[in-house]
């Protein structure tokens, strides 16, 4: 056999590789998540609906295998190595929720050039070769004030509770309340703390910075940290401004008993952590050969004060609400971003 | 200026300072407001800022990376064990203190037994502590009872209660440290553990219960914290690793080890509060906001550190 022969050889087979996609058969390919944390109630909320869906989806016979992987210090170095482990156990794609937007992209471009498929979502990468299921962070930011000026036409001070600082996350919902505050200028931020996203640390933040702080209008939030300033508020003997809340089940149960008490009127947004089954249907669609483009957005987890009793309904006790995507939802946002 | 030369005062003028700049900016509203929660909020950093000062005590190399993970798993089971039951906050803070304890064992045979160093073998616990709060509950939030929540949030003669509880276990440790024979063992061997055990000091009997008492004050800071807020989550300690160092060293306990300091734990508590609130409401930025607190940190352990070498 004569070397050109071999190499003939060798691009029939990856035609019939390609072909096989073609036909849309992915239950022979093995995906693996890799994920960077798993240290608060979103996540673990993220991890059993991957594990739901995926132990549906295998059983179903759409594929093979879909692991899940969390690395223990939510370091990209550790991440990295632990997506280089994955492209030796021969998965055929990788799902990804990156500790850093950057740092893992040489892993990734190790895994493309291996032949994988890549996908971000959340915490998205940089890398041009993987897929990026993105959140509008800024349009969050945006929708919030837009709410609060529907909400109060007469405007009034805002208190601005931000997330870890130094994470583009915090950076990104922040600049968009900004932008939304310049567009309403019948606001005005008169305080901002960072709340880390967590309850106690919103709680402790806002308590230090009332006393200092004039008559509040509405507060402005980026997730786990509402129940927080309420508390902050109630504890202070003011009265509770508008807040707008993130999707935790103390949140939404507290907005029902003051809806109930006084007709509390506010709004929930977030990004539901079910957005991990929506990876597994986008990255199973690319698997089966699908046109998918590079960059799609995630829809946020809006709940108005009509749906606030069914929301509760289905949020278990001290969890998160949440959705989960089938494979038409995901077929449906790829066809949005086309 | 015998009173310039303790090294707990430091603490306490840095909180006091922050206080009034706080409060010169609202021209004296929200005075009781202001120090209520720098109380509420202090006492949780105060009760493991103590433990950690217990370890620090024992010499370099000893202290206790834990304490985060340790919070989260005594809450977290502690909170599930109760159910949000009326009537179970004793049992409920059993469970806290047992969490609290067998992790104290724990830490404290992988040191002894292993020979690992403490910072390595309490991060390594650390991990398996996390690992099991997410086990065990999968980050789902519990109720406290309604009566352990209004005692956790409540006040008695206008002081929280979390803040007395954090004054009686000052109080008894002071006491422990300055009248009895434990506290001049744990002094004796931090200040040079050779000598002291050849002075015939039991010195890993002392070594084993501070490793205990630390896992338990951080059990029931734990309890308390979630109790006060709602809940525990998973991530509730994650923000006194670092507090519970800082308020050892900025109350003017002897990072290497041998002199203990509990007034200086509860002042630095409080301004490490004061300090977040005042640049807040200056409206400092997050980034402003660091930079000038470390400075301040640096300051005033400078000040606290230079008296005491002059005395």
């Amino acid at each position: 056999m004569t070397r050109k022969m071999m190499l003939l050889g060798a691009a029939g087979l990856v035609a019939a590789t390609g072909a096989a996609q073609a036909q849309s058969d992915t239950s022979g390919m093995r995906i693996a998540l890799s994920n960077n944390y798993a240290g608060n109630s979103w996540r673990q909320a993220m991890l059993q609906t991957w594990q739901e869906t995926a132990e549906e989806a295998v059983s179903e016979g759409v594929v093979a295998a879909a692991d899940a992987y969390t690395t223990s210090e939510n370091q990209a170095t550790e991440q990295a190595a632990q997506i280089q482990n994955m492209i030796l156990q021969g998965y055929d794609a990788i799902v990804v929720n990156a500790a850093s937007p950057t740092a893992l992209n040489g892993a990734i471009a190790e895994a493309c050039n291996a032949g994988l498929t890549v996908v971000s979502f959340d915490g998205i990468v940089t890398e041009p070769c993987a897929w990026r299921i993105a959140v509008d962070f800024e349009q969050m930011g945006r929708e919030q004030v837009a709410y609060l000026a529907e909400q109060l036409p007469e405007g009034g001070n805002l208190l601005e509770i931000r997330g870890l600082a130094g994470v583009f996350v915090d950076e990104a919902i922040s600049a968009g309340v900004h932008d939304g505050v310049a567009q309403n200028d019948q606001f005005e931020i008169v305080g901002s703390v960072n709340g880390d996203w967590a309850q106690d640390v919103a709680q402790k933040a806002v308590s230090g910075v009332l006393p200092s702080l004039p008559e509040i209008a509405g507060v402005v939030t980026q997730g786990g940290d509402g129940y927080g300033a309420a508390q902050a508020f109630e504890a202070a003997g003011r009265d509770t401004p508008l807040i707008i809340l993130g999707n935790r089940q103390d949140e939404l149960e507290w907005w029902a008993e003051q809806r109930d008490a006084n007709g509390y009127e506010t709004l929930s947004l977030s990004i539901a952590p079910g957005v991990a089954s929506l990876a597994f249907w986008v990255t199973q669609q690319i698997l089966a050969g699908e046109d998918v483009p590079k960059d799609l957005t995630v829809p946020f987890l809006t709940i108005t004060q009509d749906d606030l009793d069914q929301a509760l309904a289905d949020t278990p006790e001290g969890s998160v609400a949440n959705v989960s995507y089938s494979r038409e939802d995901a077929q449906q946002v790829i066809s949005d971003a086309r | 200026m015998s009173v310039l030369s303790k090294p707990w005062i430091w603490a306490w003028l840095a909180a006091l300072v922050t206080f009034a700049a706080t409060i010169g900016l609202t021209s004296g509203r929200g005075t009781g407001e202001l120090a209520y929660a720098a109380l509420s909020f202090g006492a949780f950093a105060a009760i493991v800022g103590m433990g950690q000062m217990l370890v620090i005590t024992l010499g370099p190399g000893n202290v206790d990376l834990s304490i985060p993970a340790v919070m989260t798993l005594s809450a977290t089971l502690a909170l599930k064990a109760m159910g949000s039951e009326p009537g179970t906050a004793l049992m409920g803070l059993g469970v806290a203190l047992a969490v609290g304890i067998g992790a104290g064992i724990a830490n404290y045979a992988l040191i002894f037994l292993l020979r690992l160093p403490p910072i390595i073998a309490t991060l390594a616990a650390s991990l398996v502590y996390q690992s099991l709060a997410i086990w065990s509950n999968r980050g789902l939030r519990i109720r406290p009872p309604e009566g352990l929540a209004d005692f956790a949030t409540g006040r008695m003669l206008g002081l929280p209660n979390v803040a007395w509880v954090g004054l009686v276990i000052a109080v008894v440790l002071w006491a422990v440290l300055e009248r009895s024979i434990w506290g001049r063992w744990l002094l004796a061997s931090g200040q040079n553990m050779r000598a002291a055990r050849l002075a015939g000091i039991p010195v890993e009997l002392v070594r084993a219960t501070t490793y205990l008492v630390v896992a338990a004050l951080a059990g029931l800071a734990g309890y308390l914290l979630a109790s006060f807020s709602g809940g525990a989550a998973l991530n509730m300690g994650a923000e006194y690793l670092l507090t519970s160092i800082a308020v050892v060293v900025i109350g003017g306990t002897s990072i290497a080890g041998g002199y203990s300091n509990v007034p200086g734990v509860w002042g630095a508590a409080l301004f490490m509060f004061l300090v977040v609130s005042m640049l807040n409401s200056y409206g400092a930025g997050a980034g402003v906001r660091s930079v000038l607190t470390g400075a301040i940190i640096i300051g005033i352990v400078i000040a606290a550190s230079t008296r005491r070498l002059r005395t």
